[in-house]
Order: structure tokens, then C-alpha cells, then sequence
């Protein structure tokens, strides 16, 4: 491979991975928002305290790898308790309320970490096993982002699996269309809300968790991956996974070729993109309601 | 009519009070006071959107923002513009812009309207950022010359004195405020409610819905683009963090927590959050934190907001809310789920 190939494809990878990051968000928020109806605003806030999480473990024992397990399921502990105890109370309130929550849930949350953690930047290893480049054809890549995208992959694979081929899938997903009928029909919505609510706000905790060791963990994280990850929902339609998926992938390469063809523009790009769809479809590429 | 007469006595009294308060406040409660009045001119102008007509907009900084940038340019490119001209600059900066959304926004309704208005104000945030030539970038504008308000032969008052340029930003939010409540109390101010609540049966009534969205959509970005062209005269400088997203937030904010769809609402809510403000930042530098704590439990247990407190104190001792349901001041037009509204049932 010349020099000028293994760029482009270096530049693939590298949009590949930020775009697999953005879909463990934007999924999370997207399922939550399908099945609720809320606009998580807080989702990032939880994707952040996730990576707080994990720097807090590795701290304390050393290892990503616990880190990895442990800093998700936290996290989707505090977003049941968020849930369970607040959301909850307000459902019939409707919409505005809902949101307006979770954006006073984001702005306890940013400045909890802040009380917490402080200000600066806590900088977090890559675990000795995934250090170090590897080789592709010729062209060598860093391990760790190779590994951010398996695993991404695995989650998508795990999720579309539960969703598509089990039984609680099939509720989820009925609840998804119709939750007033489903709750007729015996299933415990509220108790579903809050396991699709966990659910989401763990997802976030693995993309917080997966992107510490190459950020750095700060309190700018979440605005930082905030507006790209509420993007990709919004384009994609609202509810829809695989339209958060394709326009994840579509993100992150427009953000990592954009930076080498058009360094000015680039991060105007994605707006404009997103400008021009919703201009023409509100609703987004595969959303159904508004 | 003796009610007249005290409500003619109460407002002598708060104009008394307005004119007296930097001589019994001092220059930096006026300050405080003048950042306030800002604040309470955005969020009404906010208000007018989502409490009045329906529109929920996370983009309503891009306007506060166009103001803003309009004035410190014209100031700083054109040699001797006049105040009032900065003013009008800053009016209409935002105003061209929100005409030149509305063929796109006054069709929308609901999430998508609240979700465009997140796309643009983005975009404008980050072009703001970029565009260093014009905008400054992060640094933004600053240090442009604020000129002195000036009739010709008639009276020249220094504008750069604070206690003269209080006077003259609490008389053009004053003034823009009263004439926001003026435009809710039109037969126009009433269509737009009508379209908030039921826009079907105004559409069957012969008024056009989309045309009255843009006009009332207009007008809401101008006011917040007068209060962003006084905040960027008050500072002196206007950097890209007045376009940002927790910029957007501050009057939803504001107006839930002083009470959505009442006109006082929105100014209770910049009054508590500059209270707030003032008192922790005292004390600790985590203002935000106090301010999502207070916006928690408002909603939680709340819901309608200080100006329906009021309404449940005034309702104890007098007897009456004025006829106020609880759905009307909590704004429930706004369902759960998808963009169905909850008064569609044509009664």
C-alpha cells in the first residue's frame, strides 16, 4: 500500500471508530426517546459521569478491564434512580416537563463531576493488551481504536439480537409502536421504561468508558460528544436504530475527511448536512413521528 | 374605579422605585439590575414563542446572538453610528434572520420545530467560531466605542457614565416589554393562542396559520435580538459563548420556573435565577448546580411554575385563580408522545 492509500484508509478507520462511539450514544438515546417519548437532554452528562466512573476505578484497582464492566452498570444505576424517581412522577405532565428535567439532571450532574473530580484533566492509559500498532497491510494502526470498533460491533450485535429474535425484544418493540396498548395487554410498562431507560443510559456508559483512554477524561466531554450524538439521532429519525447507525458511520467519515479536504469547513459540515435534511424531511431519514 | 386607581398607584410606585434604585443600590446592583432586565426581555420574548403560540424552540440564542453581533458591527465598522441606529441594527439583524427561516420553520410544529432550531442555532454557533475575520471567533467583539445617545441641538448624554446607560437599558426593555404584552393583548395576540391551542379550527376559521406563525415568530426573534443588542452595548464585547447551547437553555429555563404561558412568568423567572446567581456564586463556584437542583424540584413538584404558587396564595386568600385552569398555566398542550395535541378533540 502507497503512502497516499494507506491515508485514506487510515482516515476510514479513524472515522469509523468516532462514528461506532457516536452510535453507542446515539443508541442508547434513540431507544429511549422511541420507546419514553423524552428527550433525554442529560443522556451525554450520563456518558461522561461513565468515563468519571471508570478513571475512578482504574484509580482504586487498576484495571480497564473491571473498569469496563463496572463504570456502565454505575452509571445505569444512577439513570434508574433518575427514572424511577423522577422522571416517573411527571410522565403525565408531558413533553416540555420531561425535557426540562433532564436538562436540570444535566446541569447537576456536570457540576457534581466538577465537585468531585475537579476541573482539569484526569489522563487515563490504554491497558497494556491493546497498546501498540498493528499492522494493515503495510499500514500501521493503533490497536485501541481497532478495538473500540469490535466492540462496538459486538454490542450492535448483542442489541439487535434481544431486540429482534427474543421475546422481551418483541415487547420492547411493541412497546416502541403502542405503549398505551401493550400496558393493556398486561406487560408492566413502567417497569419496562425504567429497564429501557438503564439500558440506554448503559449504553452511553460504554461509549464513556471505550473513548477515556483517547480524550482524556473532563468535564468538556460531554458538549464535546453532546451535539454530534443528538445529531445522529435527529437525522437518523427519532426511535430509529439503524438510521442512528447509518448516520453515525456517515458522521464520523465527514468529520475525519472533512478535517483533511476541507479543514475550515469541517466542523460546519455535519450541521449543514443536518440543516439540509431536516429542511426536507423534519422528521429525519427514518423517523416516523415528529 | 378604585382597583384602576391602585393599580395606577402600584405602577407610579415601581416607576418611582426604577428611577431610585441606583442611588439606593449603588453601581453594582445596578449592574446586577440591568443583567437582569436583559435576561427578563429574552425570556419573554421566548415566552411569547412557547407559551403563547406553542413553538418550542432550542435555538432561540442564535437570535439573542444576531443582535448581538449586529450591533458590535455596525458599531464598530460604521464611524459615528448613533446609538438608536445600533439599537434598530441589532432589531432587525435578528428579524432578517428569523424571516429568512420562517418559509422553513412556520410549517413545522412540536419536536421537528425544536429540533431545526437546534440544527441552525449549532450552525450558528460554530460559524460564529469560525468565522474569525468577521465574528472574532472565541475572543469575539470587543472594545467598540459606545456612542452617546444624541438628539441633535436638543440633548447628548454619555453613554459609557453606567448610571445614564442603566437609564437608557431599563427604558428600551421597559418599553420593548410593554409592548410584547401590548401584541399578546391584539386580536392577533388572541389568533396566536388560538393557534397554540387548536391551530385546525383557526385554519377552518379563515386565518392563515403558517403566515401568523412567521409574523409572531418575527417579532419574538426581534425582541430577543433588542435584548441581545443592549447585553452586547451593556459589555462591550460579544464573544461565540452567547451563542452557545446553555445560552439557548437559560429562558426555557427562566420560563418554567417562573411559569410557562403567563406574561409575568418568564420576568419572576429571571428575577429568582439572578438571585440565585448573586447569592451562590457568594459562596461556591457551582451556580449551576444549585440552579439544576432548584429546576428539579420546580418541576417535580411545581409544575406551573412561581407564578402558579402565586396563583394557589392569591386563590387561599382571595377565593379565585382569575379562571386559570391548572392545565393552562402547566402548558399540557404539549403531550407525551408524537405531535398530536392534547386539545384536539374539536369541542
Amino acid at each position: 500500500m502507497d503512502a497516499t492509500t494507506a491515508m485514506y484508509v487510515a482516515q476510514g478507520i479513524h472515522g469509523l471508530a468516532y462514528g461506532m462511539i457516536l452510535f453507542l450514544v446515539a443508541s442508547g438515546l434513540t431507544l429511549i426517546f422511541g420507546m419514553m417519548g423524552i428527550l433525554n437532554i442529560a443522556h451525554t452528562a450520563f456518558f461522561m459521569l461513565s468515563a468519571y466512573f471508570c478513571y475512578q476505578v482504574v484509580v482504586w484497582t487498576g484495571s480497564f478491564w473491571l473498569a469496563l464492566l463496572v463504570a456502565p452498570i454505575a452509571t445505569a444505576l444512577v439513570g434508574v434512580l433518575v427514572e424511577r424517581f423522577l422522571l416517573r412522577k411527571i410522565h403525565a405532565l408531558g413533553l416540555l416537563y420531561e425535557l426540562t428535567l433532564t436538562v436540570g439532571v444535566m446541569f447537576v450532574i456536570m457540576e457534581a463531576v466538577k465537585v468531585f473530580w475537579g476541573t482539569e484533566n484526569l489522563p487515563l492509559l490504554v491497558p497494556p493488551l491493546l497498546q501498540g500498532l498493528v499492522d494493515i497491510g503495510g499500514m500501521e494502526y493503533p490497536l485501541y481504536r481497532l478495538f473500540i470498533i469490535g466492540l462496538s460491533f459486538l454490542i450492535l450485535g448483542f442489541l439487535a439480537f434481544i431486540l429482534y429474535k427474543t421475546r422481551l425484544g418483541m415487547i420492547v418493540r411493541a412497546a416502541v409502536a403502542d405503549p398505551d396498548m401493550v400496558n393493556a395487554l398486561g406487560i408492566n410498562v413502567p417497569f419496562l421504561f425504567m429497564f429501557v431507560f438503564g439500558v440506554g443510559t448503559w449504553l452511553a456508559g460504554v461509549a464513556g468508558v471505550a473513548i477515556a483512554p483517547i480524550l482524556t477524561v473532563f468535564p468538556g466531554l460531554a458538549d464535546q460528544m453532546g451535539m454530534d450524538a443528538f445529531i445522529v439521532v435527529i437525522v437518523g429519525g427519532f426511535g430509529s436504530l439503524g438510521g442512528a447507525f447509518m448516520v453515525a458511520v456517515i458522521s464520523g467519515l465527514l468529520s475525519s475527511y472533512g478535517v483533511q479536504f476541507v479543514s475550515q469547513l469541517a466542523p460546519v459540515l455535519m450541521f449543514m448536512f443536518m440543516a439540509v435534511v431536516l429542511a426536507i424531511k423534519p422528521t429525519g431519514f427514518f423517523g416516523e413521528r415528529e | 374605579m378604585m382597583n384602576r386607581t391602585i393599580k395606577r398607584i402600584a405602577w407610579g410606585v415601581m416607576l418611582l422605585a426604577l428611577v431610585l434604585y441606583p442611588w439606593l443600590f449603588g453601581i453594582y446592583y445596578t449592574n446586577v439590575f440591568v443583567t437582569f432586565a436583559i435576561f427578563a426581555l429574552y425570556a419573554v420574548s421566548y415566552n411569547l414563542l412557547l407559551g403563547f403560540t406553542g413553538l418550542f424552540s432550542f435555538g432561540h440564542a442564535m437570535f439573542f446572538g444576531a443582535g448581538a453581533y449586529a450591533t458590535a458591527l455596525a458599531l464598530t465598522h460604521i464611524e459615528g453610528c448613533p446609538l438608536l441606529v445600533a439599537l434598530l441594527f441589532g432589531f432587525f439583524g435578528s428579524v432578517v434572520l428569523a424571516l429568512l427561516l420562517s418559509p422553513i420553520v412556520a410549517r413545522l410544529a412540536h419536536s421537528a420545530f425544536a429540533m431545526l432550531h437546534l440544527a441552525f442555532g449549532m450552525l450558528m454557533y460554530t460559524l460564529a467560531l469560525k468565522l474569525r475575520g468577521i465574528t472574532g471567533g472565541e475572543d469575539g467583539i470587543g472594545g467598540f466605542p459606545i456612542p452617546p445617545f444624541h438628539i441633535p441641538g436638543v440633548v447628548s448624554v454619555d453613554m459609557t457614565d453606567p448610571l445614564n446607560f442603566y437609564y437608557f437599558a431599563i427604558a428600551v426593555l421597559g418599553g420593548s416589554l410593554w409592548l410584547a404584552w401590548y401584541l399578546i393583548k391584539t386580536p392577533f395576540g388572541q389568533i396566536i393562542v388560538s393557534v397554540r391551542d387548536n391551530d385546525k379550527r383557526v385554519d377552518y376559521m379563515g386565518f392563515k396559520v403558517p403566515q401568523t406563525k412567521a409574523v409572531i415568530y418575527a417579532l419574538s426573534c426581534g425582541f430577543a435580538g433588542i435584548a441581545g443588542s443592549v447585553y452586547a452595548m451593556f459589555q462591550d464585547l460579544i464573544s461565540a459563548a452567547a451563542l452557545g447551547i446553555g445560552h439557548s437553555f437559560a429562558p426555557i429555563v427562566m420560563t418554567m420556573v417562573g411559569g410557562v404561558a403567563s406574561f409575568a412568568g418568564p420576568i419572576w423567572g429571571a428575577a429568582i435565577f439572578a438571585m440565585i446567581e448573586e447569592l451562590t456564586s457568594r459562596y461556591t463556584e457551582r451556580v449551576l448546580l444549585v440552579e439544576g437542583l432548584v429546576l428539579i424540584i420546580v418541576v417535580m413538584f411545581f409544575p406551573g411554575g412561581f407564578m402558579y404558587l402565586v396563583g394557589l396564595i392569591k386563590g387561599k386568600w382571595l377565593g379565585f385563580i382569575r379562571g386559570k385552569g391548572f392545565g393552562v398555566i402547566t402548558g399540557q398542550w404539549f403531550t407525551k408522545r408524537s405531535g398530536k395535541k392534547a386539545t384536539e378533540d374539536d369541542s
